[in-house]
């Protein structure tokens, strides 16, 4: 039997992921293990194959078929734009993806302005302000605390994942308009989903029940 | 010299020594299959006007080709696919309407894909056309002649996967869904984006019950049980002509002994809405995407004149060759030449020497004695006077 290698997104994702992998049966003991300084982890029963990648590569090793299965949130699948096939919501590390901004920026977005739009994500920005919005921007690639950039003049609005939007409403800035909702996704490589159809469909049948198990237990319990 | 010069563009690659032998060896294998179909040999123009290539005819976005000018100011691009040129002599060429033509290429097509690093601009592709017939005799030649063509390179493990347009067109049609709401679809049904079908079926209101093919649709693929279960999904006749032409396929197949390679996906959509039947991807392992690609397109020719069905496929040789190398699949080496040392007095017995192998059809080479190290092996010879004795040269 040939190994089937998951790419999962390092960090608090990745964590999670295993866990809810870990409910359905796949199991990897040597990635418990903190100080390991492996960086491939295999199971050698199940002929698993693990690795940790930064989010933004994983699409791109799951599209090369480096990596079978990938586990990333839906942000990198948007801006990276891979051809793979994205079979599962793994309901995970749930967000929005919006453009934020001062109050006073509100009226930039109802006119066809030219404005400047700071993000870590500039095609999901793009994509939305020319075909969603149809409205022309130029857009600035930041890599990181990209709340500062309307707050030192750099941009008008910027374009970013929010979660609970503490970090906003510190700033002083709001959410203006939502883009999309975001979650984690179960990427698979379009060939492997074909040559190894039933290992890889019988582990997403088994998330499926996992969900379908907790929904059930959760409607229960509200009665 | 200036090292700069020594490197090639992003996205193309020389091929050299064992791996240029072996890349030949391959081709000649496709080639030869696709003769003993009786296939015709064909080239065209490595540019042509944009035109050929535009939306309704290429399988490339027009931002994905190189371009450029003629001296009058039309737009050439390099051939992104073989297709539309194919199509093109057929309309132009092949009057004829009620003859069928099989015509086959080996050539080079140029994508300019600069966001994926890695991976290749200029690929050799090895593909047929038969145009002229739309029976389930033509669709299952081809995908047949696909197989053997894949065989040929000695590759065992790896499928060709079927689908057909028309269940999907079909579904919709059934479903009453709306023109885009069939766009966001497909794409959906493509990246099998299951749990997103929802959202779709419930903002073009489609009842649950149909609702429920398409979730199925994105999962339907496997073997040609799969056939049976797309049975019981829709009453619509469309659909249901494109299980029993998927049917008769697979019963053809197995006439030829071929049917173990093959599965069938109904939700495999292309990308543009090129074609019209069947449509089918080869896979292996150790690539990551599909080594070949196909299917019928009878409305294509007509854009050049007048409809004629079609249905061909296109398999790209680098990937072809990438899948031989990394399941470790031994070809053949390539006949090993006749290396002729000589020093100073002897090379003209090395020129005599070479000449004679050369006129029995084995490649011979000369190299000067102070140049042939780390060549000399079994198959070098010293041009001394007693070699030239041992071979009966005067």
């Amino acid at each position: 039997m040939r190994y089937i290698t998951f790419a999962l997104a390092k960090g608090r994702l990745a964590k999670k992921a295993m866990e809810i992998l870990e409910e359905t049966g796949i199991t990897c003991e040597e990635m418990k293990d903190e100080k390991t300084r492996k960086l491939i982890f295999v199971n050698e029963e199940l002929k698993l194959k693990f690795f940790l990648a930064k989010a933004s590569d994983v699409p791109t090793y799951v599209e090369y078929g480096a990596a079978d299965i990938g586990i990333v949130g839906r942000d990198t699948l948007l801006e990276e734009g891979r051809k793979l096939y994205e079979v599962y919501d793994l309901g995970i590390g749930k967000c929005r993806m919006c453009v934020c901004g001062p109050k006073s920026a509100e009226e930039h977005l109802k006119n066809h302005k030219l404005i400047r739009v700071a993000s870590k994500y500039p095609h999901i920005a793009k994509d939305y302000f020319y075909n969603v919005k149809h409205q022309t921007v130029e857009i600035i690639k930041l890599n990181g605390s990209v709340e500062l950039a309307p707050i030192v003049g750099l941009s008008e609005v910027i374009v970013d994942i929010v979660e609970t939007g503490a970090t906003l409403k510190e700033n002083g800035l709001e959410v203006l308009e939502e883009i999309c909702g975001l979650s984690a996704r179960m990427v698979v490589n379009q060939v492997s989903m074909k040559m190894e159809n039933e290992r890889i469909t019988e582990i997403i049948e088994k998330l499926r029940r996992r969900d379908m198990a907790l929904l059930k237990s959760g409607q229960e319990g509200m009665k | 010299m200036e090292k700069k010069l020594l490197h090639t563009p992003e996205g193309v690659r020389d091929i050299y020594n064992d791996e240029c032998a072996e890349r030949l060896l391959i081709q000649d294998r496709l080639h030869s299959v696709l003769k003993l179909y009786g296939y015709k040999d064909i080239q065209t123009p490595s540019f042509e006007f944009f035109d050929i290539f535009n939306k309704e005819r290429g399988s490339v976005a027009s931002k994905n080709m190189f371009k450029f000018f003629d001296r009058e100011g039309n737009t050439l691009v390099l051939r992104p696919d073989m297709t539309p040129a194919i199509a093109r002599c057929a309309a132009k060429y092949f009057e004829n309407e009620k003859e069928i033509i099989r015509l086959c290429y080996i050539g080079n097509s140029f994508i300019n894909n600069s966001r994926y690093q890695g991976r290749l601009k200029e690929t050799t592709q090895a593909g047929c056309e038969l145009i002229g017939n739309n029976s389930v005799y033509a669709d299952a030649e081809v995908i047949a002649l696909l197989i053997e063509a894949v065989l040929s390179s000695g590759l065992t493990e790896f499928q060709v996967e079927v689908g057909h347009i028309g269940f999907f067109s079909g579904l919709v049609k059934e479903a009453g869904i709306s023109e885009a709401g069939e766009a966001e679809l497909r794409e959906i049904i493509r990246g099998k984006n299951i749990f997103r079908v929802g959202e779709i079926l419930e903002s073009e209101g489609v009842a649950e019950e149909m609702g429920e093919s398409f979730y199925r649709l994105a999962q339907l693929f496997g073997n040609v049980e799969i056939l049976d279960e797309a049975e019981t999904l829709t009453n619509d006749s469309t659909a249901r002509a494109a299980i029993k032409h998927l049917r008769d396929v697979y019963e053809l197949l197995k006439v030829y002994g071929f049917e173990r390679y093959l599965t069938f996906d109904l939700g495999m959509l292309n990308e543009h809405n090129y074609y019209t039947g069947v449509i089918f991807q080869a896979y292996t392992y150790n690539v990551g995407e599909p080594l070949a690609g196909g299917g019928r397109y009878d409305r294509l020719i007509g854009q050049f004149g007048k409809e004629r069905p079609s249905i061909g496929f296109t398999l790209t040789v680098d990937l072809l060759h990438q899948a031989v190398q990394r399941q470790h699949i031994e070809l053949p080496r390539p006949d090993e030449v006749k290396t002729i040392v000589y020093d100073g007095e002897n090379a003209v017995n090395a020129v005599k020497l070479a000449a004679f192998f050369r006129n029995s059809g084995i490649a011979a080479r000369i190299l000067p004695a102070e140049q042939a190290d780390g060549v000399m092996g079994t198959d070098s010879i010293t041009a001394s006077p007693q070699a030239l004795e041992r071979y009966g040269i005067k």
